[in-house]
Formats: C-alpha cells, sequence, structure tokens
C-alpha cells in the first residue's frame, strides 16, 4: 500500500521534466519553423525570363523593371505593360514570347513563382538595403547569370544579422536591434 | 555549471531543431502582377486620398491612406476647417463598413420572397420597367425617396432626377440627429447648426447635449472644448443638466441630476420666469443647487446654453434654452461660421407622414438610399408594415438592414470611400470626396445608377449629357475639371453648395403623452449608443468591442440603474431586471452606475438588430420599449417619453465589460489638481475633494507626493539614455555586446528615447484612440460569439470572451469615479488612458525566459512575436496590466476564432505583424511608424524632424491630449509637456520609470469659480485668487 503510494507519487512527479521537454519542443519548432532556409529553391517559371539576356546582353539596370526597390520597403513585380513595352516588337516570334504575349492578349497576369520569401514577422525595406550601397545580389545572388533564377542564400537571421554587425566582407554596419526589423 | 535562461531552452530544443529546419511548407506562393502599374503608386508606399466621411450627418475631412489599391485606414484630414486631422471612432470604422463582409455582393432582387443576385443589366431594366408604369399609370407624383441625409450636391441632384421624372423632390432623414435642435437652431439663429466657441465662454451648461461625443459634429466640439478647458485660468466651467450623466456629462464640473423632461424648468429659473422654489420642485433638484446654478449663471459671463434633450418637448426645451443665448450670439455663439452639415435635412415627421400615405396604400413606388427607417422608428410606429403595403420597393443600401428585408429591388450603392461627392461642412468651404479605391464589389454609385436610368427614359435622355456622377459634378464645379483636380489633394476648397430648403416648415407639434401619464415605476431613457449610433455602427466590430465611454460595457445591452435603485429592486450588476411599457418587455442585465437618477432606468439603443449582419445581433434593441406616439414636438423620435414597470426577473448574466474596478483604492492611476492651485508647485498639497490618496504609508516606506503636486523624480531621467535608467551598464560603443546602448554607439539608436505625455486636463474619455490603435496595429476582435472557446459551455454569446478578460485593446480607457459612495450625485470622473508604459525598468524584461520582450536602445519596450512562446510571465508582472495574450487564433484564417473574415482581413496593416495563437502582444508605440519616418529621413539624407510623424492614437485624438516624440531631444514638443507641473508617472513608487507621463486632470471646483468669478465683478484683475 506504502510502496505503491509511492510509486503513483513517483510517476506523477516524472510527469513534469517530461512537461517541461514538451514545452521547449513546442518552444523551439514554434521558434524554427518560421524560418527561411530554401536555399537553392529554382523553380521553373510559367514564362522562362531569361535574366542574363536583359541583365548582360542588353545591359539593362535591375531598376528598369525593379523599379520600387531602391523606394519603397516592396520592390514590386514589373508590371506586364513593362514587360510588353518592349516585346510587343522585340522577339515577338519567340515562342516564350508568345506565351507573354498570350498573356497579354487575355489580360491575365504572369502568375510568378515566388522564390524569395521571408515570413511575415520580418520587414525587410528594400530601399534602405539599396541606399546603404548594399548590391541586388548580396541578397539575391547572381541574378544576371541565372537563365532560371534561383534561391542562393539561406535569408536567415543568422545570415542577416552576420551583415548587420559588421562581419560580412565587404563590411556593412547597421542596426541590429530586434525592433528594426521585427515589428 | 550555470546555465543562462536563453540556454537553458537551445539545450533542450537541439534535438528538434534537426527535424524541423529545412522543412518548408510546400506551398507555392504566387506573385501576381500588375497588367499596367497604375500612375503614381510605387508598390509597398501609401498613398493618402483627401476624401470626406460619411459616417454621420457631419462630414468631417479624412485622408484615406491606401496602399496596393486597398484602403488601410482613414485618418483626419489637417486641412479640414472643422476636423483639423482629428477623427472619431465612428469615422475610423468606415473601413469596417467598407470591407464588411456582409455587404451586398451586387444587385439583388426578391423572388418568392428571397433575394436572388442578378446583374446590374437586368436590374436595372427591372427598375425601369416599373419606373416606366408608374409614370404611366400617372402615378409618379406619390412616389417616395427618402434618403440617408447628406449636404453637398448630391441632394439637389436627385430631386432634379426625381423631378424630371414627375417624381416629388426626396426626404432627407437622419435618424442620428438631433432634430430638435437643429429645428430650434433654424428658428432662433437661421441656421442649422451655430458653432459654439467654448473659450469665449466662462460657463456652459447643457441640458443633456452631449456635446463631446454624440451631439452634433462632435469632432470640432471636441477639439474647441479642449482647447478651451488647455487654457486653465480662463477655462470654462461645465455645468451638466440631465437625468443621466453621459460622456459630457461625466466630463461636467458638476451635475444636476434633473427628472427626465423636466429640464425645461431650470431653464425658465434661468431665464428668470419663475422662482428657484419652484424650478426645484419642478425638476427633482434640491433648490440650493439651483440657487447657486442661478448665481453662477449670472456672475460668468459670457455664457452658453446648449439643449440636447430627447423628451416630448425637446423643441421647446432647445427654444428656451437658444433665447438664454440671445446674448451671446456673437461671441461664445457663431453664426457667421456656421456648420452646415444638416442644411436641407428634413424633420422625422415628414417621414411619418410619408409612411401613413404608404399604409394608406396610395404610395405606388418607394426609393431608401442609406436611410433606414423600418428600425429608426422603433417596432411600436408600425413601419415595416406600411412599407410593406408599398407595391415596388427599391434601394440603394450597400448592406443588409430591416428595411432592405422588405425591398424588392436592391441597387447596392458604392461605400463612401469608393464614391465621387462632395459635402458642405461648414460656411465657405466644399468638402470633396473622391473614391479611394476600386469597388470591393459588384456595387455602383447610386448617382451613376439614376443618371442611367435618365438615359433609358426617352423624355430625360437627351438631358443627360453626363456618362457618370464624376462629369456631372465637374461640370458644375467652379474651374472644371482643372479646379476639382487641383483642389483633390487639399479635401477642401472655397464655396458654397446651395442646400435644399429642407424642411423648416414642416415642424409641426405632434401630439404625445406626457410621460406622466404612462404607467410604471421609473422613467426609461433610452438613449443612442455613442458609438453605434441608433445601430449604424452595429455591424463593425471595432465599434462593438470598443466599450461604451460611460458604462464600459461592450457587446450587451445593458439597463443602467443607480445604486438606491439597485438596492430597492434588490439587484447588483448582472442580475436581470424585466423592464415593462405599453410597447412591450425586455429582460436585460442591470448596471449599477451612479451617473443615472434614482428614479430612471438609462438604456442605450443601437444593438440587437436581426437583419444587420453578423456581428450586429450582439444584444438587445431597446427601441422596442418605445410607445407608438412617442415623438417629439419637432417630428423626431422621443428617446425619453414613457415610464417603465421595472423589476427583478431572476437570473443573472455576466456583465460584458472591461471595467476591473470604478474606484482607483488609493493607487493614484488617475490623479487630479485644482484649477486654483496651480502655478504653486512649491505650496503644500492643495486639496483635492476626492483625490486618490496619497501613498499606501501603512508601513511608512512609500509616500511619494500625490496630490497637488507632481512627484518628479523619475521624469530626468526620461531625458537620459535607456541604459542609463535602471537597466545597468551601457557597454562599450565599439563593441557588439551591448554597445548599442551607448549613446556614443554608431547607431545612435541610444540617442533618442522615445516618450508620450497625456494630459488628462485634456482628455474627454471618447476612446478614439483605442478605434485608432485597433486600425493601426491589426489588433483582433474576441467578443463575437463564433469566437468563444467550445470548453466552457456556460459562457456563450456575444462577449463570453471579453468576459473572461480577453480583449486585445492595446491602449483603454480607464473611467474612475472619485467620491459619491453612497451615491451622491456630486462624484467626479477620471478617464485615463492605459497602454503599455514602455518602462525604462520594466518588470515584464527579466521575466521572460526567451527574450521575446527586451528594452531597445531607443527606449522602447519591444515585444518580438516570432521569439514569444507564450508562458505569459510578462503579463503576470506588468503592474499596469497592458499585455494582451492570443488565446486562440483570432489572426490565423484557417481558426474558427478568426478575426478577420473575408474582406475584413483587407485592412490589415502590411507594416505590422498579424499575431498567431499563442503569443504575447501590448502597444509598441507604434513601431512601424518610427522605423517608417526614419526610412523616409534617411532615404531623404537628413535627420528626423521634431514632431514629423506621431503615433496612431496621437493622430486621431480629438481633444489632443496624446503627444509623442523623443524625449531627449528638446526640439521635440513632448519634452516641453514632461516639464508641466502636472507631470506624473503612474506607479512612480514602483521605479519603472515610465515613459509615458501623464499631466493631471484640472479640476474646476466650484469655490475656484466662484472666486474668479468675486475679482472678476470687482475688478480686482481676472486672475484666479491664490490659495492660501
Amino acid at each position: 500500500m506504502h510502496s505503491r503510494l509511492l510509486m503513483k507519487l513517483r510517476r506523477q512527479w516524472a510527469a513534469v521534466p517530461a512537461f517541461f521537454a514538451l514545452a521547449a519542443l513546442a518552444a523551439s519548432v514554434s521558434a524554427y519553423s518560421g524560418a527561411s532556409s530554401r536555399a537553392g529553391n529554382s523553380p521553373v517559371q510559367p514564362v522562362r525570363f531569361p535574366h542574363p539576356i536583359h541583365v548582360q546582353t542588353l545591359k539593362m539596370n535591375c531598376l528598369y523593371c525593379h523599379f520600387a526597390a531602391n523606394k519603397s520597403p516592396d520592390p514590386g513585380m514589373p508590371a506586364m505593360s513593362t514587360c510588353m513595352g518592349c516585346h510587343t516588337v522585340a522577339g515577338a516570334a519567340k515562342p516564350e514570347i508568345q506565351k507573354l504575349a498570350g498573356y497579354w492578349t487575355r489580360q491575365q497576369p504572369v502568375p510568378w513563382i515566388r522564390i524569395h520569401k521571408l515570413p511575415e514577422y520580418v520587414k525587410f525595406p528594400h530601399m534602405r538595403h539599396v541606399g546603404a550601397g548594399v548590391s541586388c545580389q548580396t541578397c539575391h545572388g547572381n541574378v544576371q547569370n541565372m537563365a532560371q533564377v534561383s534561391q542562393s542564400q539561406t535569408l536567415g537571421m543568422g545570415w542577416c544579422v552576420s551583415c548587420h554587425t559588421g562581419q560580412s566582407n565587404p563590411p556593412f554596419r547597421a542596426r541590429y536591434d530586434c525592433s528594426t526589423c521585427h515589428h | 555549471m550555470t546555465v543562462k535562461r536563453r540556454e537553458f531552452l537551445k539545450v533542450l530544443g537541439v534535438g528538434t531543431a534537426t527535424a524541423t529546419i529545412g522543412c518548408g511548407t510546400g506551398e507555392v506562393e504566387r506573385l501576381i502582377p500588375y497588367l499596367v502599374s497604375p500612375d503614381e503608386t510605387v508598390p509597398g508606399v501609401s498613398n493618402y486620398y483627401a476624401t470626406t466621411c460619411r459616417e454621420c450627418s457631419a462630414a468631417c475631412g479624412v485622408l484615406a491612406e491606401t496602399r496596393d489599391g486597398r484602403v488601410l485606414k482613414v485618418e483626419g484630414n489637417p486641412q479640414h476647417p472643422l476636423s483639423r486631422g482629428a477623427i472619431c471612432a465612428r469615422g475610423q470604422a468606415a473601413v469596417q463598413g467598407l470591407y464588411n463582409p456582409d455587404r451586398f455582393r451586387g444587385p439583388m432582387v426578391r423572388r418568392n420572397g428571397t433575394l436572388e443576385r442578378v446583374a446590374w443589366e437586368q436590374a436595372l431594366q427591372l427598375l425601369a420597367q416599373k419606373l416606366g408604369e408608374t409614370r404611366a399609370g400617372g402615378r409618379a407624383a406619390s412616389a417616395v425617396f427618402i434618403n440617408q441625409h447628406e449636404s453637398g450636391s448630391f441632394p439637389g441632384f436627385l430631386d432634379a432626377w426625381l423631378n424630371a421624372l414627375g417624381m416629388p423632390s426626396h426626404i432627407s432623414f437622419d435618424a442620428q440627429s438631433d432634430f430638435a435642435a437643429i429645428a430650434a437652431n433654424r428658428q432662433a439663429y437661421g441656421v442649422s447648426w451655430p458653432r459654439y466657441d467654448f473659450s469665449a465662454a466662462r460657463m456652459v451648461i447643457s441640458f443633456g447635449a452631449d456635446f463631446l461625443d454624440s451631439w452634433g459634429p462632435s469632432v470640432s466640439q471636441q477639439l474647441a472644448w479642449a482647447d478651451a478647458r488647455a487654457d486653465v485660468a480662463n477655462a470654462p466651467r461645465l455645468i451638466y443638466v440631465g437625468p443621466r450623466r453621459s460622456l459630457t456629462g461625466l466630463n461636467a464640473d458638476e451635475w444636476i441630476p434633473c427628472m427626465p423632461g423636466k429640464e425645461i424648468f431650470i431653464v425658465r429659473m434661468l431665464a428668470g420666469g419663475i422662482p428657484v422654489a419652484a424650478a426645484a420642485a419642478a425638476s427633482g433638484v434640491p433648490a440650493e443647487q439651483l440657487a447657486s446654478l442661478q448665481r453662477d449663471f449670472t456672475a460668468l459671463r459670457p455664457n452658453l446654453a446648449l439643449a440636447g434633450g430627447s423628451g416630448p418637448g425637446a423643441m421647446q426645451l432647445a427654444l428656451a434654452v437658444n433665447a438664454l443665448n440671445a446674448g451671446s450670439v456673437g461671441s461664445t455663439v457663431n453664426v457667421a461660421e456656421a456648420v452646415t452639415a444638416y442644411d436641407g435635412m428634413d424633420s422625422p415627421a415628414v417621414i411619418r407622414a410619408a409612411v401613413e400615405r404608404m399604409r394608406a396604400g396610395t404610395v405606388p413606388l418607394l426609393f431608401v438610399r442609406g436611410a433606414n427607417p423600418v428600425h429608426a422608428f422603433g417596432k411600436a410606429a408600425r413601419v415595416a408594415e406600411a412599407i410593406a403595403k408599398v407595391p415596388f420597393k427599391v434601394s440603394f443600401s450597400s448592406v443588409p438592414d430591416e428595411t432592405t428585408e422588405l425591398c424588392d429591388l436592391i441597387l447596392p450603392d458604392n461605400h463612401s470611400l469608393e464614391s465621387w461627392g462632395d459635402a458642405a461642412p461648414v460656411r465657405g468651404t466644399i468638402g470633396l470626396q473622391q473614391p479611394a479605391m476600386e469597388p470591393v464589389f459588384d456595387t455602383r454609385a447610386t448617382a451613376d445608377v439614376l443618371l442611367e436610368l435618365s438615359r433609358r427614359t426617352p423624355s430625360t435622355a437627351a438631358r443627360t449629357p453626363e456618362p457618370g456622377y464624376r462629369n456631372w459634378l465637374i461640370s458644375r464645379f467652379p474651374g472644371g475639371a482643372r479646379a476639382l483636380t487641383e483642389a483633390l489633394p487639399s479635401g477642401v476648397t472655397a464655396g458654397t453648395i446651395e442646400a435644399g430648403a429642407g424642411s423648416t416648415t414642416a415642424v409641426t407639434a405632434v401630439a404625445s403623452p406626457a410621460i406622466e401619464s404612462t404607467r410604471g415605476d421609473m422613467y426609461l431613457m433610452l438613449y443612442q449608443h455613442p458609438l453605434l449610433g441608433d445601430g449604424r455602427g452595429a455591424n463593425k466590430p471595432w465599434l462593438q468591442e470598443m466599450p461604451d465611454p460611460v458604462t464600459k460595457i461592450c457587446w450587451q445591452t445593458v439597463a443602467e440603474i443607480h445604486p438606491r435603485a439597485a438596492e430597492r429592486l434588490g439587484v447588483e450588476n448582472g442580475d436581470l431586471l424585466t423592464v415593462q411599457t405599453a410597447a412591450g418587455s425586455l429582460t436585460l442585465p442591470a448596471l449599477v452606475y451612479l451617473g443615472v437618477r434614482d428614479d430612471t432606468v438609462a438604456i442605450a439603443i443601437g444593438r440587437g438588430r436581426e437583419h444587420a449582419g453578423r456581428y450586429a445581433r450582439a444584444g438587445i434593441n431597446a427601441l422596442d420599449l418605445l410607445p407608438a406616439g412617442a415623438t417629439d414636438s419637432s417630428g423626431a423620435l422621443a428617446y425619453v417619453s414613457t415610464k417603465a414597470q421595472v423589476s427583478k426577473a431572476g437570473g443573472y448574466h455576466e456583465l460584458v465589460t472591461t471595467e476591473g474596478s470604478a474606484r482607483q483604492h488609493g493607487r493614484g492611476i488617475a490623479r487630479a489638481v485644482a484649477a486654483g492651485s496651480l502655478g504653486q508647485a512649491h505650496a503644500p498639497a492643495a486639496a483635492d475633494a476626492h483625490g486618490a490618496e496619497a501613498g499606501h504609508g501603512e508601513d511608512g516606506h512609500v509616500v511619494p507626493e500625490m496630490e497637488g503636486m507632481a512627484s518628479r523624480e523619475f521624469l530626468p531621467g526620461l531625458r537620459a539614455p535607456v541604459a542609463n535608467d535602471a537597466q545597468g551598464d551601457l557597454g562599450d560603443p565599439n563593441s557588439n555586446a551591448k554597445g548599442m546602448y551607448h549613446p556614443d554607439h554608431w547607431s545612435g539608436m541610444a540617442k533618442r528615447r522615445w516618450a508620450m505625455t497625456i494630459d488628462l486636463a485634456r482628455c474627454t474619455g471618447c476612446s478614439a484612440c483605442v478605434t485608432a490603435c485597433y486600425a493601426e496595429n491589426n489588433i483582433p476582435t474576441v467578443g463575437a460569439d463564433w469566437q468563444n472557446a467550445k470548453v466552457f459551455p456556460d459562457r456563450t454569446g456575444f462577449g463570453a470572451n471579453i468576459v473572461r478578460s480577453r480583449e486585445m485593446a492595446w491602449i483603454r480607457l480607464e473611467r474612475y469615479f472619485e467620491g459619491g459612495e453612497n451615491g451622491e450625485s456630486d462624484f467626479e470622473t477620471r478617464f485615463i488612458p492605459m497602454l503599455c508604459q514602455h518602462c525604462g525598468n520594466a518588470p515584464c524584461e527579466p521575466v521572460c525566459p526567451v527574450y521575446a520582450t527586451y528594452h531597445a536602445p531607443d527606449g522602447l519596450n519591444v515585444q518580438v512575436y516570432n521569439r514569444c512562446v507564450g508562458t505569459r510571465y510578462c503579463s503576470n508582472n506588468c503592474p499596469y496590466k497592458v499585455r494582451y495574450f492570443n488565446w486562440f487564433g483570432y489572426g490565423e484564417p484557417a481558426r474558427p476564432h478568426y478575426a478577420f473574415p473575408e474582406p475584413l482581413n483587407w485592412q490589415l496593416n502590411p507594416d505590422v505583424t498579424v499575431r498567431g495563437k499563442g503569443v504575447m502582444e501590448k502597444c509598441t508605440f507604434c513601431v512601424q511608424r518610427i522605423r517608417e519616418a526614419e526610412h523616409r529621413a534617411s532615404a531623404e539624407k537628413r535627420p528626423l524632424q521634431a514632431d514629423e510623424f506621431t503615433v496612431a492614437c496621437a493622430q486621431a485624438c480629438p481633444s489632443r491630449a496624446i503627444t509623442f516624440g523623443d524625449a531627449a531631444d528638446s526640439s521635440w514638443a513632448v519634452t516641453k509637456l514632461i516639464d508641466d507641473e502636472r507631470a506624473y508617472h503612474v506607479f512612480e513608487e514602483l521605479n519603472t520609470y515610465t515613459a509615458v507621463v501623464y499631466l493631471k486632470k484640472v479640476n474646476h471646483p466650484r469655490e475656484a469659480a466662484a472666486t474668479a468669478a468675486a475679482g472678476a465683478t470687482t475688478g480686482a484683475g481676472a486672475a484666479p485668487q491664490a490659495a492660501h
């Protein structure tokens, strides 16, 4: 009788560390699950958009299409009219351009697949980074060489902070207070 | 080995990390580009469109913030002469009307009793056909068009359209405006609403006029009132006469609890018509109180009297009160710059007459736009029956309501934020209205629909050259399209729009039974809810969830009774009462409220609407208690027109209230000082009649000086870097470890110290700041019945989460009573907005095991949502109780508790994270606005300018009580206010070093006023006499 009671008590107490372990597990899941870690992600887009031709061959500036990157938190996607400004004429016979023109005649936007995505609780103001002289390639990789864009960096917090605390090459310095990005 | 609190979880988390990292959700997210990018928009950057608020008739100017084609928030337009950048709670909730999930998706036709969606073409054809039949039958002259009153060009446009088709001019109706006051103003001053100059008055007497909250253009009146009171030495005293203290009543320095409908006797006494004793006997007010009122009224001139009673004699009262002001026209009553927004409004008697014609079966066609006559007059008026007799009923309402329930055809109008228009807010000014976004649903502006109908009618087609209402407006705008384009960014332009005649003539006395002859043991006083109005705001969750500024009740209808009445009935808070009148009986919980006469039961109308959407069902519709013929002498509904039999019903329903206690219990949270004792900082504490008792000095260790003089020990600390307060060492400015807390760190963050002052002498308790915060910070509402936890079967219905204290208001308006412990009427009320105090030495920070809350170098107490694991230790340790926990997935669309059903979620601010389940949240000092301003300054390569931005609550505040800024930089306005002698910290004795500094409320007791009056009358100088 006596020992059975002890056993029962012991069993109950054993639940306490188990509960802590569970709580910790829940905590770590909650802390990490939102982090982006899709480096290498390279989906096939509905229209094959070759950055190398536009950037290297035609020497177009990134800001020609991603015009808001230096004035808004959100770089935006170029409007279809931006594409059609050239492609009504340029390369009109090529199959991918015809695909693009098909969307345009149907007045449908191209449903691009998103590659670079930060969780909602991270605020990444593009214009601050562009304004500070951080090149597009620092975060997006050498897009000018990518026939199909892929995510080159983890976009994880450790990677962000390494730059903000001046450990990058070339070194940048930025605030690393939590409320700089999280609010 | 010592384990630091972070590592404790790190160690335990290692085993699971491998399992979780690398798991993508597998969802493919799409980026949808514009086909053609709209001009002047940059993705992710807000545009502001100046337009006009149509939530009430006042037509304040607003700025609609839009981003990526969607309206996010409505803010006050600083260039508008009436609202001057401020905005009330109702105005801000316009976005919840725009994105209301219960709006009509498109035109509807009633077939076999139910409404069915049709295409616009079909709907227009049907209407054109019915219109043709009516005209062919020669009955067009009997058609009725009821329009929700609005000022501007639309009423004239509408009449022109109606008349061209042989129909009579429309009826302009507003159930929410005090028509008795408007009719009396038209008679006395020749304008519908003068502007009141409170700063010129030395005394203001309000006879039931809630001018700070729901009576007239309250935003502009509140601004004027706060400015007048801010000049403490010359501030007017406010006396409130009425059976119940409204928000204005609670702000009054003195309350004269007059019997319902008997205010007129006090007015007659002041006018010299009857002696004090007679007035006292008739009004139920002690003779001494009336005698001193009369003395003050004679001594304190110029003065101002306002009437807003709603008894059967409301118009006589308003006329008598306006006569009291006869000598003040030009000083306290400004007729030259009159408010024109109410011009053209018809008497509700005109609607009643039209309803009787419908009942008689002589109306062939009824149009209703915006107005809701079925609901407005209560069940006993049997408006629904009458309307049902009209063969064809058309509604232009964009939301379902009691009237659309009866209509045969619904042609939903655009929301005001989707429409072109104009308004006449104040004499000489035109307010412009422009769409801030494309229509959310398949709706069309009524004006465009009418033009289209004209084109389809052979006789009028030739006279309809304009393709749309916008073109019609331009064709009549002085200077045409170009001038309009130039005027639109400011939202206002000089000019005059001729209003229709309105019904000045149609004001006829309607016989209504005297209150005294009705049966009952208590007077029944209904009043419009300060936020929901007569029910128009009932389907907006922000307005339902925001506690009534006076009663602190939300989502619920209660019967307010005095403590003595409660004792007599044997009930306490929440015990059910039966309130019975000739019209019907309701059972509802009792709220014991000091500010109502003991012979009166007061109930707010505006809730309990069956057909107005999912949120509007909350509560009970008290209009059902009004007997038929409850009409005042101007034709408006008389909310105070009957007695009621009040009895204990047995049973209990918890009050849905956010109030913990109405008393401060000596905590010194909301402090006050007498006007006369200011300016003598070194004098001993001045008497503060019911002031918070200083200190809890029983054990003799904490006795801060609380009365009269602020203890200012910690105020200078607000100027110092955060780390200097109590956080410990500054760190090495060159190191990454704690270096950011050093003012010399390269980031310069620690050079700033964000802080706020709240002037309680200005704050009226209106709670506009609360809604501003909901709008800015994506705060979920939690009171809808489907958001309740299923595990508490006894807690059901609307507001159950609030009963469990799970409301999420980051800023709340606390309301405390001082005095009146035995039910006396001379109690004082103090309002204090309570939000995160951003303590320099915050109790919440050290208890967080995961560093989810910490102190930023610029003084913010930061909550990092993605770090938070929901231990709630911080909330338990917060002495101010300003941290709120997401008990359910209010921010997660997949959960039943989701607070933003589509398309309400279109309003969500993209700059602010929507919090998930299990996360603590709280006021951030609008960190997103701070960062945005810093981004802007950086982009323009300049330092941040003093006062170049402010937080959402301060921006909305219609009494300009809140000031936000950098306490460490003396060029910001906030630093001057911190130096005010009234400044204090709440719970200073806890060494929290708060960044929110309150300025004490200023009381104007009768003695001080009398002394000042004596000084003025004897020529000894107008300055208040020094206290001894």
